[in-house]
């Protein structure tokens, strides 16, 4: 096999793939990438067996063929590259000769054969959404997701498709996220599925704002395709939580904030929220918020915040970084909080259908 | 117990209810139902694990609070999905890849079963006697102020002799009296599985930070850490890193840690900083109390000459007495008939005979091979040797080396100074005359399974 490309297409290409590249060394081939050559169009792949994705990029085929090459190292090589031209020429042992301006490397590589193929997805169910959309979904969905490992259904955001809508939602226990996105599709096709979440930050990287992704649901698998590149992953297999349940029914205060203004005040107020108890508390007096955080043998900071306010004047305490956390992923310039009393929890809510479950933490008096 | 549970629930439910708001019991508490409640736990029925995750993560606290006001004291909470989502939860973990489910099955049941505790295990089940007071009293002050008085605290013991049962009476009198402490309770081989399996995946990272975060580390039978070098030099940091940051460690060994083969110098060093205490075989005032207590956790119900004939005739291992009186306990329910020492007898036979082939003394040996040949005690021990009296004590040596520990000179010396290339002879000379004549070969295993008895 033998082409040549320009840096820029090759490092585009590799780019694609590489983060997905196996930490595991028990299985050395899981730390190459897969590249085949034909047409006018290098493919590029790789995968840990949880997760694979695919890739291509164009260039000046004058030899198909395939190998793989270890992924890291390649990519390294190319990053540092003097030319823009690059030749790579793969001779029958595996063996790449990459040439471009006066350098020359030889890198060793693995047969094709070696390399898991991605799985297949015949007669799969699938369901059309715009980029865009899932995108924006996951920003604001996938900072929730729980990262302890004993409740692995958590380690992902559920994709729960539904009387024509996707619910994405993610949660950890202490906080949930969750967001529609209005869809058309048929009734067989409903179903409750989660993408751990390798996947979800994977995708989140492919995604762009144009063009569609088509997502194929197959048992215990899934893949996105996005027209030029392709994300495969396993689910994780068990049922998603009830998680309807947390979701407050009714609110007795609703105060609407700036969202910048808001998130620029508790990121200057939670710089002396101590690591120990680690919350700063919001007082609710008529048009204006209180933000306070104090850590004993430090210091303490207040920030009042106008708003429009005309409830009953009482005191909750949050996490700061789980209350900055959607602050920082929404793009509205408005948010709602809506708020029953200081123990019950706290609901974050858009324009649009998003909403963000967070539970107070306790006052000490 | 349904009753007892219902009413349980409402004497903890009216102590919640201040707690926590209306809504948040109404949402979350509402839904449970109490299944089981022992001294030291409670379970609980969710109607999905969503209860579990959000009331673990939110209100564990003003439940504990509302636990201890209800019932004086903390209780352990699990809680447990129904049947029908369970055995989904089961299947649906058959997929899932094979190291997560490792890692995960491995995490939930430590933090269901108490970090792999049992909870049998306390120190209030423990029976102290002169032969463990040590052990028991440093453990109990390890317990009571952890990394304040000895650390680390070493344990060592023969097989069956508490060192597992006090080491987690040690970890769950800590975790009930402070439960945000990190108890972690492993043995060492599990440690060089998870230190292996983690240079393997190259997570050692999170291994370390896994370990190194304990208040209270307990190392079961650290004496499997002989000759794994790296392991070693692992547990070496983590426990520098642990004792420098004043946490509690406890390790318990079959032998003193001087005498653990392939264990580096510094190693050994540290086991012995702190304090070393042994448990020793009970006497037999202490096996009737074992006994005793043992049958009463049980409810078993035995004539005291049983518990004197079972704590006389079984002397070196708890375990083993334990067994015995399980097995002599469940035959008198089964069978219903009455336990004479003969049908005890029978039913313990290997057990019985076990424990004799270790208690056999040279001088019993002699005195029944004597009486056996109808020769005199002396002749075992004098220097005539026609061959009425030579092949006799011949035996007798020959049986004295199969049946006990003793060294060929101690044989030798027990047979009026002899050197110990007499006592090898002689055991070369009977091992050949037993091959040849079947005769010798009955007389000979007669006595030996008459001295066994």
């Amino acid at each position: 096999m033998k082409f040549s490309v320009t840096k820029e297409k090759l490092l585009e290409g590799l780019q694609q793939v590489q983060n997905v590249v196996s930490t595991r060394t028990t299985l050395p081939i899981l730390s190459n990438v897969l590249l085949q050559a034909n047409g006018n169009e290098v493919h590029v792949t790789t995968t840990d067996l949880d997760v694979g994705v695919r890739g291509s990029f164009e260039a000046q085929v004058e030899k198909e063929g395939a190998t793989t090459l270890p992924a890291r190292r390649l990519f390294n090589i190319v990053r540092e590259l003097p030319s823009s031209e690059i030749q790579v020429d793969i001779d029958g042992k595996n063996t790449a000769s990459i040439r471009s301006g006066q350098s020359f490397f030889k890198i060793l590589g693995l047969p094709e054969e070696e390399f898991p193929p991605l799985p297949k997805f015949e007669n799969a169910k699938s369901v059309t959404i715009p980029q865009k959309a899932l995108r924006d979904g996951l920003r604001k969905t996938s900072y929730a997701i729980s990262t302890d490992e004993t409740r692995y259904v958590l380690n992902g955001v559920l994709f729960s498709f539904k009387e024509n809508k996707l619910t994405l939602v993610a949660t950890d226990g202490r906080r949930l996220a969750m967001l529609d996105i209005e869809l058309e599709f048929p009734r067989s096709h409903e179903a409750d599925i989660i993408v751990p979440t390798k996947a979800v930050t994977e995708l989140q990287r492919l995604l762009t704002d144009d063009g569609d992704v088509k997502v194929s649901v197959g048992s215990g698998q899934i893949a996105f395709d996005l027209n030029k590149t392709l994300l495969v992953s396993k689910l994780i297999e068990g049922n998603y939580p009830n998680y309807k349940q947390v979701i407050p029914s009714e609110a007795k205060e609703r105060v609407t904030l700036e969202r910048e203004t808001f998130l620029n005040s508790l990121r200057r107020v939670s710089l002396l929220a101590s690591d120990k108890s680690n919350s700063i508390k919001l007082n609710f007096t008529k048009n204006n918020i209180d933000i306070t955080a104090n850590t004993p043998e430090v210091g303490e900071a207040k920030e009042a915040l106008p708003v429009t306010y005309k409830g009953r004047e009482f005191s909750i305490a949050f996490n700061p970084e789980f209350l900055m956390a959607p602050l920082r992923n929404l793009t509205e310039d408005e948010v709602f909080l809506d708020l029953i009393d200081e123990m019950s929890p706290g609901v974050l809510k858009i324009q649009t259908p998003f909403l963000y479950v967070l539970m107070p933490m306790r006052i000490s008096a | 117990m349904d009753e007892k549970c219902t009413k349980l629930w409402q004497k903890l439910s009216t102590a919640l209810k201040p707690q926590v708001s209306a809504d948040t019991f109404k949402r979350w508490f509402s839904g449970l139902e109490l299944v089981d409640a022992t001294e030291e736990s409670l379970t609980f029925q969710v109607p999905n694990n969503i209860y579990q995750f959000w009331i673990e993560s939110n209100h564990m606290a003003a439940f504990q609070a509302a636990i201890v006001k209800a019932l004086g004291g903390p209780r352990q909470v699990n809680f447990s999905s129904p049947a029908g989502t369970q055995s989904a939860i089961d299947l649906e973990e058959m997929g899932v890849a094979k190291e997560l489910r490792i890692e995960s099955d491995r995490q939930t049941k430590t933090a269901t079963t108490l970090l792999g505790l049992n909870p049998r295990n306390t120190f209030e089940s423990f029976v102290v006697g002169p032969n463990n007071e040590i052990a028991h009293a440093a453990s109990l002050a390890v317990a009571q102020s952890p990394a304040r008085t000895y650390n680390p605290l070493f344990i060592y013991g023969g097989v069956g002799l508490g060192k597992t049962h006090l080491m987690q009476a040690i970890g769950q009198y800590v975790w009930t009296k402070k439960k945000t402490s990190k108890v972690m309770y492993l043995s060492s081989e599990l440690f060089i599985n998870e230190f292996i399996d983690a240079i393997q995946h190259s997570n050692l990272v999170k291994f370390r930070k896994r370990y190194r975060q304990a208040d209270l580390l307990l190392i079961d039978d650290i004496q499997f850490l002989g000759g794994k070098e790296r392991s070693q030099e692992e547990f070496f940091h983590t426990f520098n890193t642990l004792f420098d940051g004043h946490k509690q460690i406890v390790l318990s060994s079959d032998r003193p840690a001087s005498e653990i083969a392939n264990l580096e110098h510094r190693l050994v060093s540290r086991f012995e900083w702190g304090l070393t205490a042994e448990l020793q075989p009970p006497a037999v005032e202490t096996r009737m109390a074992i006994l005793r207590k043992k049958a009463r956790i049980l409810q078993i119900k035995l004539n005291d000459d049983v518990f004197e004939f079972l704590a006389n005739r079984i002397r070196t291992n708890v375990r083993r007495l334990e067994g015995a009186l399980m097995r002599v306990a469940s035959f008198a329910s089964l069978s219903g008939k009455e336990l004479t020492q003969e049908v005890i007898e029978h039913l313990l036979k290997d057990i019985l005979q076990e424990e004799a082939r270790s208690s056999v003394t040279i001088e019993q040996i002699q005195k029944r091979v004597a009486a056996h040949f109808d020769v005199r005690l002396a002749d075992m021990t004098s220097k005539r040797r026609p061959a009425n009296i030579a092949f006799p004590r011949q035996i007798a040596m020959y049986l004295a080396r199969e049946l006990t520990k003793a060294s060929l000179n101690e044989i030798g010396e027990a047979f009026g100074g002899r050197d110990h290339g007499t006592v090898l002879h002689a055991c070369k000379l009977v091992k050949k005359r037993m091959h040849e004549q079947d005769s010798i070969r009955q007389t000979i295993s007669f006595i030996d399974s008459s001295l066994q008895r």
